[in-house]
């Protein structure tokens, strides 16, 4: 589904992505680990197209994405989360989702039958009921929420979540996995980037371990974790 | 931003502005005072100004200070056509396409500037614009005695009341339509919107063209107005100023806002000149502006739906 | 050849002397943007008001402007802090692209106020501050250099050596630098960040309040002149880069030569002319000539 090849991406002198090599199947859930400042955020900017490579391919089911600009990407079936949730905030959830609806993957007229449908991925998301309140009176887990149904709205085949757990307790922590989970099953494969290491070995079917920009280790969770090299670079930290 | 284009509440308000229409249609036929005619136009001027930037700034966000170099283009062309024999309706229209395509032109380069450089460099366009003109065409343009014996400002008066209608119209569709959940989102968080699918650069180019067209538009129609017309100040800061102030202390971002701002402007303009030094009106608008963006987000609009509204969490986007 | 030559080397003497007022001007603007990230469009407004008190101190006291001049910084010091903490305080806690844009509109709403409040006060006649010295001058190898432009001169070189001293020998300047490049950070470390914002602004203030005098002394006062000024001191921290202090004083030379030398081929076009030069960097090098963001 996904294939990165040979990415390479620096900022003046600093090396950020490097080599990177990548393969995404359809269905899985990816977990994409590494200690701070590896690359994972510069990687989802790269394939989400908010940042170009210097070097390198990205395709997606067949075509080539490299370079698109971040709504082409969106457009073609890739939808993504930010770290630091970005929500409308003058705008209400619904319309938050509707964005989402209406200028993604399927773009619809309709604007009734474009309600109807965000109305449904807000209580997917937990959100139901509260649609016309504004984005800007939500709490942080709410905002994460409202994050993850509009992505989901533009009807996307892959989902990249950029550290869902961070702020969250542990509670929150077990609903967003059930979530997690939940999307997973829908239909849409996921990538996922979390610092919370029990959570992600919880959902993930796969690993990727990266540090200083490189890829050091992949495979299944409970083997990654006894990697070497991967326990060496989070010591090394 | 529903398509309950008919509930009860959309009736109330569309036929309380059919009224509101009818009457100012009404008004030629009533009186004959020029006074009254005049602040009604300039009023229905500023409607249309303040709703073309409302398009561009509010909604979208994009905060243009360059707003005047447009108003300028559709006046100076619109008028020169005009007074060369061309009929008003071609004139008008060759003025607001001038200006769009201008926009077009500088929209490309402008809007690769980011923020606070997008303002300033909109800023200086318009400045150099006004230089230009002001030193090139230094002499006011005055109307030929053959127009200056059959001016009237009736058919001056509707058409501005038409254009007003027209402007006033177009942002309450936009701001019912998918275009405008997108130049919201753009406003809201550019980045979000990208990834959310929304083509930023296209829908900021496109909320741009109406914008200047728009303003192009009000320019050519105070060309005809006028009986005199100094090119230099068509092309004055005032008139982007004058449109910012409107559309914050109306409500920024709202269809009302800038009828409620116009009406409160003009109006203040002629009550405070009859008392007191010119340009007291913009010392009031001025503190009104500071405490709006300070205290009163939402404008005028917004304090009125304060004082009335049941839930300030619940509100329909188009505020 | 000779005349010629005498021409254009009297012109660029001329153009220093504008373009130093220019460099002032926008030292503070730059200081007040690159610190906090606050644009105060209004800038000019303070300077204007700064020209106005040395003209009353001239005229109702018959203070000679160059002393007044540490007595309109201190006046405009304090006006800085009393603007800030009413109306920029609340401001400085957001995200850098609020910060700019509420900071414009308050600074917008202040460009509109304060105009009016002038010439309510003092009309709208045209004010110099003519001390008793104005025209004389005296040659100075082929040109004649005026005392009074050359006196402001010699203050703006002095004024901005002694903020370059305290912006980097001094804890305050220490301060300064480190809340203008992280905040966050700065305010872990120790740094009192609301005290630093208060201070920075109010200098900036300062700043526009002692150009205001030089304006006064070489040009011409009315309440208009703020936004031509701010116009000015934008465009000189734009061509010199954000944040870079020095680079804003070599960057209004450049300017006020540039628009000198220009006027004698351009004529009322050399203002377009800087205008033009000023969107090119915006376009082709938004981070300045000196700048390095």
């Amino acid at each position: 589904m996904l294939e990165v090849k040979n990415l390479l991406k620096s900022f003046g002198g600093l090396v950020a992505v490097k080599d990177l090599d990548l393969t995404v199947s359809e269905g899985e859930i990816i977990g994409l680990i590494g200690p701070n400042g590896s690359g994972k955020t510069t990687l989802f900017n790269l394939i989400s197209g908010f940042l170009k490579p210097d070097h390198g391919s990205i395709r997606f089911n067949t075509g080539d994405i490299t370079g698109l600009k971040p709504h082409r990407i969106c457009r073609n079936g890739i939808a993504r989360t930010f770290q630091l949730t970005k929500p409308f905030g003058g705008m209400t959830a619904l319309q938050n989702v509707m964005v989402g609806r209406m200028y993604g993957v399927e773009q619809v007229g309709s604007i009734r039958q474009a309600e109807e449908e965000c109305e449904k991925i807000l209580e997917f998301v937990g959100l139901g009921g509260r649609g016309l309140f504004l984005a800007s009176s939500f709490n942080i887990v709410d905002r994460k929420r409202l994050e993850i149904a509009r992505a989901l709205a533009t009807k996307p085949k892959l989902l990249l979540l950029d550290e869902m757990m961070s702020g969250l307790t542990h509670t929150e922590m077990k609903e967003a996995l059930q979530l997690v989970r939940a999307t997973g099953q829908s239909g849409i494969t996921l990538i996922v980037v979390e610092h919370v290491m029990k959570a992600i070995l919880d959902v993930s079917s796969r690993l990727i371990v990266l540090n200083h920009g490189e890829k050091i280790a992949e495979g299944k969770p409970q083997e990654v974790v006894r990697n070497e090299k991967v326990i060496e670079a989070y010591l090394g930290e | 931003m529903n398509k309950k284009s008919f509930s009860p509440d959309m009736l109330k308000l569309l036929s309380a502005g059919g009224i509101v229409v009818l009457l100012l249609a009404l008004v030629p036929l009533l009186t004959a005072r020029t006074d009254i005619l005049t602040w009604l136009t300039f009023t229905l001027l500023y409607v249309t100004l303040s709703q073309s930037w409302n398009i561009i700034g509010g909604y979208t966000g994009q905060q243009n200070l360059g707003h005047a170099a447009f108003f300028g283009i559709g006046a100076l062309v619109a008028r020169y056509l005009w007074l060369y024999e061309i009929p008003l309706p071609l004139a008008l229209l060759a003025g607001s396409l001038a200006a769009a395509t201008f926009a077009i032109i500088i929209g490309f380069p402008a809007f690769r500037l980011k923020g606070v450089y997008f303002i300033i460099g909109t800023l200086v366009l318009a400045e150099i614009l006004r230089i230009i003109f002001d030193t090139v065409l230094p002499r006011a343009s005055v109307l030929p005695s053959r127009l200056l014996n059959t001016y009237s400002l009736t058919p001056r008066y509707y058409l501005i009341l038409v254009i007003a209608v027209l402007a006033v119209a177009a942002v309450y569709w936009i701001s019912r339509s998918k275009f405008g959940l997108g130049l919201m989102a753009i406003r809201e968080n550019e980045d979000a919107a990208e990834a959310s699918g929304v083509n930023t650069q296209k829908q900021k180019l496109l909320a741009f063209l109406v914008s200047t067209f728009m303003s192009g538009l009000a320019g050519g129609t105070y060309a005809y107005y006028a009986s005199a017309a100094q090119p230099g100040y068509l092309f004055s800061a005032v008139w982007t100023f004058d449109a910012v102030i409107i559309v914050f202390v109306g409500g920024v971002g709202t269809i009302m806002g800038p009828v409620i701002g116009s009406v409160f402007f003009v109006l203040l303009q002629q009550l405070l000149s009859l008392y007191l030094p010119g340009g007291i009106h913009v010392l009031v608008f001025g503190i009104l502006f500071i405490l709006v963006v300070l205290f009163l987000p939402g404008g005028l609009i917004g304090l009125w739906k304060k004082v009335t509204g049941p839930d300030s969490k619940t509100r329909e986007g188009s505020r | 050849m000779g005349m010629i030559t005498q021409l254009l080397a009297q012109t660029v003497v001329n153009g220093i002397t504008v373009g130093a007022l220019y460099g002032l001007a926008a030292v503070g603007l730059s200081l007040t943007f690159g610190v906090m990230k606050m644009l105060n469009i209004a800038h000019g407004e303070f300077l204007m008001l700064g020209g106005y008190l040395a003209f009353w101190l001239l005229t109702l006291r018959g203070i000679d402007p160059f002393l007044s001049v540490p007595l309109v910084a201190v006046a405009l010091f304090l006006l800085g802090m009393i603007c800030y903490k009413f109306l920029f305080a609340g401001i400085a806690r957001f995200e850098e692209e609020t910060k700019v844009k509420n900071s414009l509109l308050v600074g917008f709403g202040l460009f509109l106020v304060i105009p009016q409040i002038a010439r309510l006060l003092w009309t709208g006649d045209v004010r110099s501050i003519t001390p008793p010295y104005s025209g004389e001058s005296f040659p100075f190898l082929n040109v004649r250099v005026a005392y009074v432009p050359l006196g402001g001169l010699a203050i703006t070189v002095a004024v901005i050596l002694a903020l370059h001293l305290v912006l980097t020998k001094t804890y305050f300047g220490k301060s300064v630098r480190g809340t203008s490049e992280n905040w966050k950070a700065a305010k872990l470390m120790g740094i009192n960040v609301d005290r630093t914002y208060l201070i920075t602004f109010a200098i900036g203030l300062a700043l526009a309040g002692v150009s205001g005098v030089l304006v006064g002394l070489t040009q011409a006062l009315t309440p208009d002149v703020g936004m031509e000024w701010t116009l000015k001191a934008l465009i000189v921290v734009v061509l010199a880069g954000i944040g870079s202090v020095g680079g804003a004083f070599f960057a209004g030379l450049i300017l006020g030569v540039v628009e000198a030398v220009g006027a004698i081929f351009m004529g009322p076009y050399a203002v377009a002319l800087g205008l033009v030069i000023f969107l090119l960097i915006l376009m082709l090098r938004p981070q300045g000539l000196f700048g390095n963001e």
